[in-house]
């Protein structure tokens, strides 16, 4: 294993320890979206009667998307605030006095939130198919969803970290989390695009994460037919590729 | 002390932050190897920017830098293999516990797995924390903290040690343990650079001392030949005759840089 390869790895492992530490700090970010999921599901399922709503299709299975994307989503933030505690306390002027790839630094991160990623959608997508939601794209489905979600959950946390980078200041890393309200909200996430109107039909459609969750919707409910995949698949890797680069940039500058 | 090559060589070293505030001014000095080299000065006088410079966590302005024959600029991954460094600031993973930190660190500094675990057993004995080798630093006392942070700093057998202000809020007894573990690694060899401003603390261990004010090395040489130049009784009275008051002190630090300054 080349340098570079085992220094990413040894500090991956060390990222996905410190999820786990405390455990208990994981249960909110799995217990909202399956709160939610059972709170709109069981409120608004009349919606699906609603002249324009996709036919044939329960509202129920119409939000079980949002409640996996909102698990992967609501974890990203973690890296930027691991990012600033390394800062702050100064572990990570340890790190960079040793003879390691100053990139491997930044992908232990990334490998983190895509490590995390996986295990909060598969938690709350096991409650979900033992309920009876069906993924209609199959296995592959589910490993294409999970691809797409990771891309964005990376591209996502790459906020927090340049954040962390930036400003040291563990307050403003964990007040990223109200941007998250946002970006869920003004989406596709409670209705399909048809039923939007006026200035929230415009700002959803220009929000990446309506096309991740049509994305994600389109594997589940409908197969591997629709068009809604590949874009969906495109602002994923166009996200990530972006903060990815941005990330990298403001680790080096910040190196200075 | 035998030997007589100069480990470290730094030459007209300068360092400006943003905004102005000169924290080192040329300085010049030679630490030879296997020499426990002291860097004394009153807070704000550039000894934590100088050491920071030294390890390449701060950026000199201009000035150079050579550990061990090499260039700072052009060999920092060969120089951090040779160095260790306990910072002020501890600077530990929380979540982590102390044997593992030591079995991460030797894994990044591409140690063979049996000398991790040799060295590992070695420094936990040294730093005497091997009862509480597998707890969470979270839970260390200072003094732990202490020592920890300085057998992580030992994990790859560094040519050269350097530490800031290492007994910075320790008891008596904790800063004489560490001051034991000090003399015992520069008997192996081993070369240190230490800031400090405590100057029982210089006077205990350092071979020779460089004192520093306002960004400038203000004298320099061993504890007899510094009371001999300077006509002092002892270390303090040098102290106190080449860096001034304490309110000289107070009006440095006023200068000090503002991390905070640009995200106000």
């Amino acid at each position: 294993m080349s340098t570079f390869f085992s220094d990413w790895y040894y500090l991956s492992i060390r990222n996905i320890k410190q999820i786990w530490r405390p455990l208990m700090a994981l249960i909110p970010s799995l217990f909202i979206p399956l709160f939610f999921f059972t709170v709109n599901s069981a409120s608004l399922q009349a919606f699906s009667q609603v002249k324009d709503f996709p036919a044939g299709i329960s509202y129920r299975d119409f939000i079980a998307p949002v409640a996996i994307f909102t698990a992967i989503f609501f974890s990203s933030g973690n890296a930027g605030i691991e990012m600033v505690q390394d800062i702050s306390n100064g572990y990570l002027k340890k790190l960079l006095i040793m003879p390691i790839n100053r990139l491997a630094i930044v992908l232990a991160r990334l490998t983190e939130v895509a490590f995390l990623s996986i295990f909060q959608g598969t938690v709350v997508l096991v409650p979900l198919l033992l309920i009876g939601v069906k993924i209609h794209s199959g296995i592959l489905g589910i490993f294409t969803m999970f691809l797409m979600l990771i891309l964005f959950a990376m591209a996502w946390s790459c906020i927090g970290i340049i954040t962390a980078l930036r400003t040291q200041n563990a307050r403003l890393v964990q007040s990223l989390f109200i941007l998250v309200f946002p970006f869920l909200n003004v989406t596709t996430s409670a209705a399909p695009k048809n039923l939007l109107h006026g200035w929230f039909a415009v700002a959803a459609s220009i929000n990446p994460v309506t096309f991740i969750i049509e994305g994600v919707r389109a594997l589940v409910l409908y197969g591997w037919g629709s068009p809604a995949i590949l874009q969906g698949f495109l602002v994923a890797i166009t996200f990530f590729v972006v903060m990815v680069t941005l990330t990298v940039m403001s680790f080096k500058s910040s190196m200075k | 002390m035998s030997q007589e090559k100069q480990i470290i060589q730094v030459r007209d070293l300068r360092k400006t932050y943003a905004g102005g505030t000169e924290a080192v001014r040329g300085v010049t000095f030679d630490v030879k190897e296997g020499e426990f080299f002291g860097f004394l000065g009153p807070n704000g006088a550039g000894k934590s920017t100088t050491i920071n410079m030294l390890v390449n966590l701060v950026k000199k302005t201009s000035g150079s830098i050579t550990i061990d024959g090499l260039d700072l600029d052009r060999n920092a991954i060969d120089i951090y293999r040779k160095i260790g460094f306990a910072m002020q600031e501890i600077g530990l993973d929380e979540t982590a516990t102390a044997r593992e930190m030591l079995q991460l660190h030797g894994r990044l500094y591409h140690m063979p797995k049996d000398k991790i675990e040799e060295q590992i057993s070695k420094l936990l004995k040294l730093v005497e924390l091997e009862k509480v080798a597998d707890r969470y630093a979270s839970t260390y006392s200072g003094g732990m903290r202490r020592r920890f942070d300085l057998a992580l700093s030992l994990i790859h057998e560094p040519r050269i040690l350097f530490l800031d202000e290492p007994t910075q809020g320790l008891d008596p007894h904790a800063r004489q343990m560490i001051w034991n573990h000090l003399r015992d690694l520069n008997k192996l060899g081993m070369t240190v650079f230490l800031t400090t401003h405590f100057m029982d603390e210089a006077e205990q261990l350092c071979d020779r001392i460089a004192i520093m004010d306002k960004g400038q090395i203000v004298t320099e040489g061993t504890v007899d030949e510094l009371l001999t130049k300077h006509d002092a009784k002892n270390l303090e009275e040098v102290f106190l005759k080449t860096t001034g008051s304490n309110l000289a002190d107070e009006e440095v630090n006023l200068n000090a840089p503002d991390p905070y300054a640009r995200r106000r």
